[in-house]
């Protein structure tokens, strides 16, 4: 058996006894069933709760509040910190501010959103889009960075033009710190927009886990738990199976 | 032509062909925070076609600088470099090859893309690319590591890609930035024996920075030393030893009385 598959199968197999664990410790009387109800039964509510309009729709909310919000950081974000980056003028003045907004909580900024746009949809899109600018500027930069002075000497020294330089330097030199920085991205998109949605909101999957969770309505709270665990692996593998695909040359 | 040769008593008769390189009267000075500081002083030579050429000098004298001052790739300040009676103004691949310390080569394409990297600015179809740089990597005997990554490849075989690259737009001119530094001393021997026959084959003209005396001797038809901060040249030696060299060419008497020489210069500028 390769290496590779063994580590498949070890992590199978953990997350099997974890989900065994967790269907016998209420069934067999350790843990009260209204605290913790048996996988089963949370994955029977789930199933249940997708097949109801409202829940669709609250599905659909929030996903339509996630994507938006990445379709407008990640062009924002990444211009930015291009600009950033290939001044170093820039650089120095903002750089501080930067790493300040980056190393706080963003959600003590939540109540600014709902006062300036409501409780809604553009105020989950807005602090969403907050949260990921930062993300994707601050990487972006790391991504020019990368760029090694020695790759653009060479460029230059066989007579490329700066277009050339951009699309057969700079660009797949960048390419895989761009990519690690879009699965982030949208990691950090998924978890700022429920967590908006938690904090206040009428609709929305953040929003529901929120309403299950001050009602101690715990097969549905965890349901919900179940499905954004589920969301957030399938979107991160996808990201990773393309990085793989496009750095095949990173060892 | 003829009063330039006449400036170099010690060289040979010319050889026919293009890759000459002249240099005159070419000075640099660096502006600094501590103001200016000369690097560059009195530099005044010329290469004719298909010769091999050495620069030594004490480290930090401006030999890899001058390097890339022949490329086209660094500012001058005074005097100006020719290159078959053109000045040389900026990068121009036609003209000039280079191979820098490290391999340099761009980790995300095969050794085959890399060497054909010239000839994609340039816009060659891809089949001549493809055809161009098979040659080349033919040449430097990596034919059958066309499709590796540089990360697949040894020190020594990476430093062969990017000779090839060099020469892949068939440039008269080739210039080495201590091309082997980074190398264990066993390929750097093989590397050396390899680029002379290479350079048998294609008879570029050659211009090679090195640290390593014993390098400077072995490859070289000529020899030039330089002086510390400014670099100047101090010496021009003529290797008259035969070829094709060997290793026993190193126990020449001839080839230690050289290095010496050599030695004596660098270490008193050293002082």
């Amino acid at each position: 058996m390769t290496n590779r598959a063994a580590i498949l199968l070890i992590r199978l197999a953990l997350l099997a006894t974890v989900l065994l664990v967790w269907e016998m410790l209420p069934r067999l009387g350790f843990v009260e069933d209204d605290l913790l109800p048996p996988f089963s039964e949370v994955t029977s509510v789930l199933f249940k709760l997708l097949g109801r309009p409202q829940f669709q729709v609250d599905m659909a909310t929030t996903a339509l509040e996630i994507v938006t919000a990445f379709a407008v950081a990640v062009p924002l974000g990444a211009l930015f910190g291009l600009l950033i980056a290939e001044s170093p003028y820039a650089a120095r003045v903002f750089d501080p501010l930067l790493f300040f907004l980056f190393s706080i909580p963003k959600s003590i900024f939540l109540p600014m959103f709902i006062l300036t746009l409501g409780i809604g949809f553009w105020q989950k899109v807005g602090f969403g889009c907050f949260s990921t600018t930062l993300l994707v500027l601050l990487s972006t930069q790391a991504a020019v960075r990368s760029v090694r002075p020695d790759h653009l000497l060479v460029a230059r020294s066989y007579g490329a033009t700066p277009l050339q330089v951009i699309a057969r330097v700079y660009l797949p030199s960048m390419l895989p710190i761009v990519l690690e920085a879009l699965r982030l991205a949208l990691i950090f998109t998924f978890t700022a927009v429920t967590l908006a949605e938690m904090y206040a909101s009428r609709t929305g999957i953040g929003h529901q886990i929120e309403t299950w969770g001050e009602n101690f309505m715990m097969p549905q709270l965890l349901a919900g738990v179940l499905l954004m665990s589920i969301t957030a692996i399938v979107l991160n593998e996808g990201i990773r199976w393309l990085e793989h695909r496009c750095g095949a040359w990173r060892t | 032509m003829a009063d330039l040769i006449a400036e170099a008593p010690t060289a040979p008769p010319r050889i026919s062909g293009t890759g000459s390189i002249q240099v005159r009267n070419l000075s640099h000075v660096y502006v600094g925070r501590d103001g200016e500081s000369p690097a560059l002083a009195d530099i005044d030579f010329t290469v004719e076609p298909g010769r091999f050429v050495v620069l030594v000098g004490p480290s930090g004298c401006g030999k890899t600088s001058l390097l890339m001052m022949l490329a086209g790739l660094r500012e001058h300040s005074g005097g100006t470099i020719l290159c078959d009676a053109r000045p040389v103004t900026g990068p121009d691949p036609n003209r000039i090859g280079v191979v820098f310390q490290e391999a340099n080569l761009f980790p995300w394409l095969t050794a085959l893309d890399n060497v054909a990297f010239p000839l994609t600015l340039r816009r060659v179809r891809a089949a001549e690319r493809r055809r161009r740089a098979q040659d080349m990597l033919r040449l430097v005997r990596l034919e059958d590591f066309a499709s590796r990554y540089p990360h697949e490849l040894s020190g020594g075989m990476r430093q062969r890609v990017s000779i090839a690259r060099g020469l892949v737009q068939d440039p008269p001119v080739l210039l080495m930035d201590e091309p082997f530094a980074a190398l264990d001393e066993q390929t750097r021997m093989a590397m050396g024996d390899e680029l002379l026959r290479i350079w048998s084959e294609t008879r570029k003209t050659v211009v090679f920075v090195t640290h390593s005396l014993t390098e400077a001797v072995y490859l070289a038809d000529e020899v030039m030393v330089m002086s510390a901060r400014p670099g100047r040249i101090i010496d021009r030696i003529q290797v008259g030893l035969p070829r094709p060299r060997r290793y026993e060419t190193m126990s020449d008497p001839r080839f230690t009385a050289l290095r010496d020489r050599i030695w004596r210069h660098i270490r008193a500028e050293r002082a």
